[in-house]
């Protein structure tokens, strides 16, 4: 139980380290001067602080809604596999769940884009739903693979099970499962070839533009819960697809973790140096290819058995 | 004459858990209506066939009740006959109806051996004897997918429900189209079992067809209640999804996930009359302070309607299927019987499945960005019209039908084993296996799916921890005690207003651009263009319209065909009374053969035959010679 929440713990408080140091290593690659990792909670802390900016024109979803995007995402941290073995975890939650728990969370941050009455949060909301439609096939194909390999939908036991029984029989479905899973993972937290983290500029954003009216205490929810939805792909990555470490002693395997964490993160500022963002409408071609890459693995599971 | 076996209660119950909420909405929106005699009697007609139908012990109530429950809607769409469109809806919807009860008689025809009085009971005997059991299947689909709206036989729906008044569209969509679902499970349990793999096959095409296809027209469509109708498509879609899976794993033998999905489907079926009945309420209510059925034309009514646009949210939240809500609960039932078919044997068959998966989560995706485009572009930001400024809350009757919706919704989130228990017992009382057992092992926390290695899910943990953390965190803000100030919104140095925001068809823009092949959109853009310069302009108009595929191609084919074959017997015949005389002669000839065929026996010798006859015939007698 003590590992399960400082588990949990470790997660929330690398979650703004891991966007800084993505952006970082990208400045550092660039040839800029880079920021400091510890920038996220910087940000964190000046926003805490300052007053908070509400629009006229908006109602009270604009009141609700971030608490309403941050904490499906918060709830979906204790359903979380677990890095330490014989660490405790949540049985009972399935692959399903935390895809809707995710999707309920982008679900009120469209409706907050649609609440200011200003232009760029419907584009913000319009593009973010476009690309969350999807988004949607690919995860739950992707997650059935998954679940077949590892034996068990539910994500804390599909976990345990590839750590400890890896299914080397079927490596080749696993491989393509992970790829589209990879990107996944970029579509979802809207990093280049999808979105753009960091432009302001309206041609080229979608989640930037949703939450342009906030300042204050309601942008910092909302960046951690950006922050809190990377470390949760992350995480998901780090547990299903790079299954090893488990069996080490506790401090061992989360440091393993930590740095599993860190080299997705790496994988990402790479991926974001050398490519350019994809115009919105070829970004279905990227997510067709995450499509056919799940279908791939089931085939391969069901026909090859590879 | 009558029967209360289980399932049929259930049905009662849904159509009563239905129907309730809407006597209240419907007494508010009373004062609207000026033929009240009218709409009052064909209103209680409406629901008292309703449960007539699922109550009917013989196939000549159930055809009486039937008719009569068709009859009564269809006068009821004419509650408000002031437009032609209105009256050409109802029209259609008249032809649809009967264009299915055609083929229910003719079910019924053959299974009761021409003796309509009957009972359920002894159908299954006489079907079984017959010789063609799949021409049966057909004629029971045709015959309900018509009223439940399926495709291609939908395109009805988005015509006829948004002309009937709120309350009606309400009813029509969250319980009619229920009853015709309630029929698919009385005959195919009752008097076609056992089903070959092909028909549940082709149910769960039908049924992953019409969840994709009515989500991408509702996703196209600005008249609200039209966008509703779309989506009482989608999710008959889902109903018949789980349906066919439940099929093909009892023809496959395994009847614990066979049941399950039965179940799953019945959960659908009453949630889907749940949120539906609600999002329609909730449309009447903005309809009737707007006076108008574009969504270009509302905006802001969560200020001035604060009990709509919750009870809007709620049941938008649940079609979202988004947790912990009761939609997702059976979506998730359902993904999670699809999952089972990992457990088939046949490999093609295992194959084919995930793309009716992906048909699903397609749908899951995109009917998120439906509803966020419905409430979002309804409740949200500025009002886009003057009707839409002065709207209010709609009086205490209505929002007491509305409340009482909410809290159906809320019921089946959160005593779902209890209506699980139910839907069991309709299992076992179809002659199925009991799960319930299954599902809840050892508490009724967790929900678990019969699929070995399948998921669980917790609902009432979820609503908690989810409940909790949102209080915790609004708790925090609260004693944060943050300085709040209020501003307009930055419209880049312009005024704020409600011309600056996105509207519904920007909102659909990118996946109407993405789906360009299938939508086939007419646009129209006009612009008045400042000393010829492209990019200036004073004004500017774009309006963009989708005719859905199927009526653009399938029936209007069937009409053009329709005409080009009248015409060309109209030729034929050239007003000679021989012509006539040879055609009334082969048509007789075509009767007779046909009837031995079905009747008889069927052997492809003589079927060459009589083709040949029936060539030779035509081409001496009718064609003749050509001049």
């Amino acid at each position: 139980m003590i590992f399960y929440l400082f588990t949990i713990l470790i997660l929330l408080l690398l979650a703004p380290l891991l966007l800084s140091f993505i952006k970082a290593l990208k400045m550092y690659l660039l040839f800029k001067k880079p920021v400091s990792v510890f920038q996220g909670y910087r940000n964190f802390s000046k926003l805490m602080q300052k007053e908070t900016v509400i629009s006229e024109e908006s109602s009270r979803i604009t009141r609700v809604a971030p608490f309403l995007v941050l904490s499906p995402l918060l709830v979906t941290m204790f359903f979380l596999p677990p890095v330490v073995h014989g660490a405790f975890y949540v049985s009972f939650v399935d692959a399903f769940t935390l895809t809707g728990l995710i999707s309920l969370s982008t679900f009120f941050l469209m409706l907050l884009g649609l609440d200011s009455a200003s232009a760029f949060g419907g584009m913000g909301s319009s593009r973010e739903a476009f690309i969350a439609a999807l988004v949607e096939p690919a995860m739950v194909l992707t997650v059935f693979s998954v679940s077949m390999m590892a034996g068990d939908l539910g994500v804390g036991q599909a976990g345990v099970n590839l750590a400890m029984h890896f299914p080397k029989a079927h490596m080749a479905s696993f491989l393509f499962a992970g790829i589209s899973f990879f990107i996944l993972l970029i579509a979802e937290n809207g990093r280049i070839p999808v979105d753009n983290p960091e432009t302001h500029l309206e041609l080229t954003m979608v989640h930037e533009a949703m939450i342009l009216d906030l300042t204050g205490v309601y942008l910092a929810i909302i960046e951690t819960a950006a922050s809190v939805k990377f470390v949760i792909f992350a995480s998901l990555f780090a547990s299903l697809f790079m299954p090893f470490g488990l069996q080490y002693a506790a401090p061992a395997a989360m440091l393993l973790f930590v740095l599993k964490l860190f080299i997705i993160a790496a994988a990402v500022a790479l991926i974001e140096v050398n490519t350019a963002k994809l115009r919105l409408f070829k970004v279905p071609n990227l997510l067709g290819i995450a499509i056919v890459f799940a279908f791939l693995s089931l085939i391969t599971f069901y026909v090859l058995g590879a | 004459m009558f029967q209360f076996d289980t399932l049929s209660l259930v049905f009662v119950a849904l159509i009563v858990l239905g129907a309730v909420p809407n006597l209240f909405y419907s007494s508010g929106y009373l004062p609207h209506i000026e033929r009240k005699a009218h709409y009052q009697l064909h209103y209680f007609t409406f629901i008292l066939s309703m449960l007539g139908v699922v109550v009917s012990a013989n196939a000549l109530a159930f055809l009486l009740f039937w008719e009569l429950m068709s009859l009564t809607s269809w006068q009821l769409i004419l509650t408000e006959a002031k437009e032609k469109k209105t009256i050409d809806a109802a029209k259609f919807y008249f032809i649809m109806t009967h264009f299915g009860f055609v083929f229910l008689l003719l079910f019924f025809l053959i299974v009761t051996d021409g003796d309509l009085e009957t009972g359920f009971a002894s159908m299954h005997g006489i079907a079984a004897k017959f010789t063609y059991p799949t021409l049966l299947f057909f004629f029971m689909l045709l015959g309900f997918l018509s009223k439940a709206g399926a495709v291609p036989l939908h395109v009805w729906l988005p015509y006829a429900h948004p002309e009937a008044p709120s309350p009606v569209s309400a009813l029509m969509s969250g319980v009619m189209l229920k009853v015709a679902i309630y029929g698919m499970f009385r005959f195919l349990f009752d008097v076609l079992y056992p089903w070959p793999l092909e028909w549940g096959i082709v149910i769960l095409v039908i049924g992953s067809l019409s969840s994709l296809i009515g989500v991408l027209y509702a996703l196209s469509e600005h008249d609200i209640k039209a966008l509703l109708a779309n989506h009482s498509i989608e999710n008959i879609g889902i109903i018949l999804i789980g349906f066919g899976m439940g099929m093909i794993f009892d023809s496959m033998h395994l009847k614990v996930l066979s049941s399950f999905a039965f179940i799953a489907a019945l959960f659908h079926t009453f949630n889907h009359m749940s949120f539906k009945s609600l999002l329609f309420m909730g449309a009447g209510s903005v309809l009737h302070q707007t006076h108008t059925k574009n969504i270009e034309k509302y905006g802001g009514l969560i200020k001035a309607m604060p009990v709509t646009a919750l009870t809007f949210l709620i049941a938008s939240v649940s079609i979202s299927a988004l947790p912990p809500s009761n939609g997702f609960l059976s979506e998730w039932m359902i993904f999670q019987s699809m999952l089972g078919s990992s457990h088939l044997d046949d490999t093609s068959l295992k194959l084919a499945i995930p793309f009716a998966i992906f048909a699903l989560a397609m749908t899951g995706g995109l009917a998120i960005a439906c509803f966020v485009k419905a409430y979002g572009i309804t409740f949200l930001g500025l009002h886009r019209s003057t009707n839409a400024k002065h709207a209010h809350e709609v009086n205490f009757l209505m929002r007491t039908g509305m409340l009482l919706m909410t809290a159906v919704v809320l019921s089946l989130m959160l005593f779902t084993p209890f209506y699980i228990g139910w839907f069991d017992e309709v299992l076992k009382g179809l002659g199925h296996l009991s799960v319930y057992a299954k599902i809840f092992p050892d508490t009724v926390w967790n929900m678990h799916s019969v699929a070995v290695h399948g998921g669980v899910v917790s609902p009432l943990v979820l609503l908690g921890a989810l409940l909790g953390v949102t209080a915790l965190l609004m708790f925090a803000y609260k004693a944060l005690k943050v300085k709040e100030r209020i501003h307009h919104t930055w419209g880049c140095g312009y005024r704020t207003s409600a011309k600056t925001q996105y509207t519904a068809t920007g909102f659909a823009g990118p996946i109407r651009r993405f789906f360009n092949w299938l939508y086939k959109p007419e646009e129209h853009l006009c612009k008045e263009t400042l000393a010829g310069h492209e990019s200036k302009f004073s004004s500017s108009h774009y309006e963009v319209h989708v005719k859905p595929l199927f009526e653009a191609s399938l029936y209007d084919s069937v009409g053009k065909a329709a005409n080009v074959l009248s015409y060309w017997v109209y030729r034929l015949s050239h007003f000679e009374q021989t012509r006539y005389a040879a055609m009334i002669f082969n048509l007789v000839l075509t009767v007779l053969f046909s009837y031995r065929i079905f009747a008889h026996e069927f052997s492809w010798a003589t079927f060459v035959l009589e083709g040949v006859v029936m060539i030779i015939s035509i081409k001496v007698l009718i064609i003749g010679d050509k001049k």
